[in-house]
């Protein structure tokens, strides 16, 4: 997602990531992200729930964390006033989008 | 007779290590797919090609194997039979009535990596992408 800071940069987008890593882990590993990015943790998921994005079938999560579950792997784009314009989720975490599909919803949203 | 076993034997340990190039083999090529987040929806022949691993190496066993054959054989059957499994668990599925486009976001507040509070409100005034993803896992 990097490779798409120039774009975020040139609409003002902000970037919010959100996962259930402890914040020391997010920041010791945010490096390999390499994004301009505000970097959530999400410990006991009351962001991921608020969304309804907690994941309803196998946990799959690193074992011995003691994280309840995940979310859904999910991108969601968001207008000026709050409102969701574009939402990309993946129906199994092994598949998921690439750069280009959010730069489209970029293009087609924000342009 | 001996001479026989001793034949068997040499077939079970070339399976062994048969099996464990097709489950390398399998999985470099499946890493590829990752690296290029390009793992193909339908998965049926990555899956036939693991499980194939895991059979050979079964096979490796039940003809009998010389020790040196086992080691591939059993390292076949575990990665061959891993990855199936990971597949099988990968499916997601969000609750009953998750954010859908038109929605207005929800207030929430989380720690960012420093440490720092965010709150939803600090966005006012510029769009935003929110990406919730499964972390460093």
């Amino acid at each position: 997602m990097a490779e798409l800071q120039r774009e975020f940069d040139k609409r003002d987008v902000q970037v919010l990531t959100i996962s259930t890593d402890k914040p020391e882990v997010i920041h010791k590993k945010r490096g390999a992200h390499r994004l301009k990015a505000r970097m959530l943790s999400d410990r006991d998921l009351a962001v991921t729930d608020a969304f309804g994005l907690r994941n309803q079938l196998v946990h799959s999560g690193p074992p011995g964390d003691d994280v309840e579950a995940l979310p859904v792997p999910t991108t969601l784009l968001v207008s000026s006033d709050g409102k969701v314009l574009w939402i990309d989720q993946a129906e199994n975490y092994q598949r998921r989008s690439g750069p280009e599909v959010v730069l489209a919803a970029l293009q087609t949203y924000l342009d | 007779m001996k001479k026989m076993i001793a034949n068997r034997k040499k077939m079970g340990t070339t399976l062994g290590f048969v099996s464990l190039a097709v489950a390398i083999l399998t999985g470099i090529l499946w890493s590829h797919q990752i690296n290029q987040v390009a793992i193909p929806e339908d998965r049926t022949l990555f899956v036939a090609a693991f499980l194939a691993a895991t059979g050979l190496g079964v096979a490796a066993f039940a003809i009998g194997t010389r020790w040196f054959g086992g080691i591939p054989a059993i390292l076949a059957i575990a990665v061959g039979l891993f990855l199936p499994f990971t597949v099988a668990i990968s499916p997601q599925q969000v609750a009953e009535n998750p954010i859908r486009v038109g929605d207005t976001i929800p207030v929430f507040t989380a720690l960012d990596d420093t440490g720092d509070r965010f709150r939803s409100g600090d966005l006012d005034g510029s769009p935003a992408l929110i990406k919730f993803f499964r972390g460093h896992w």
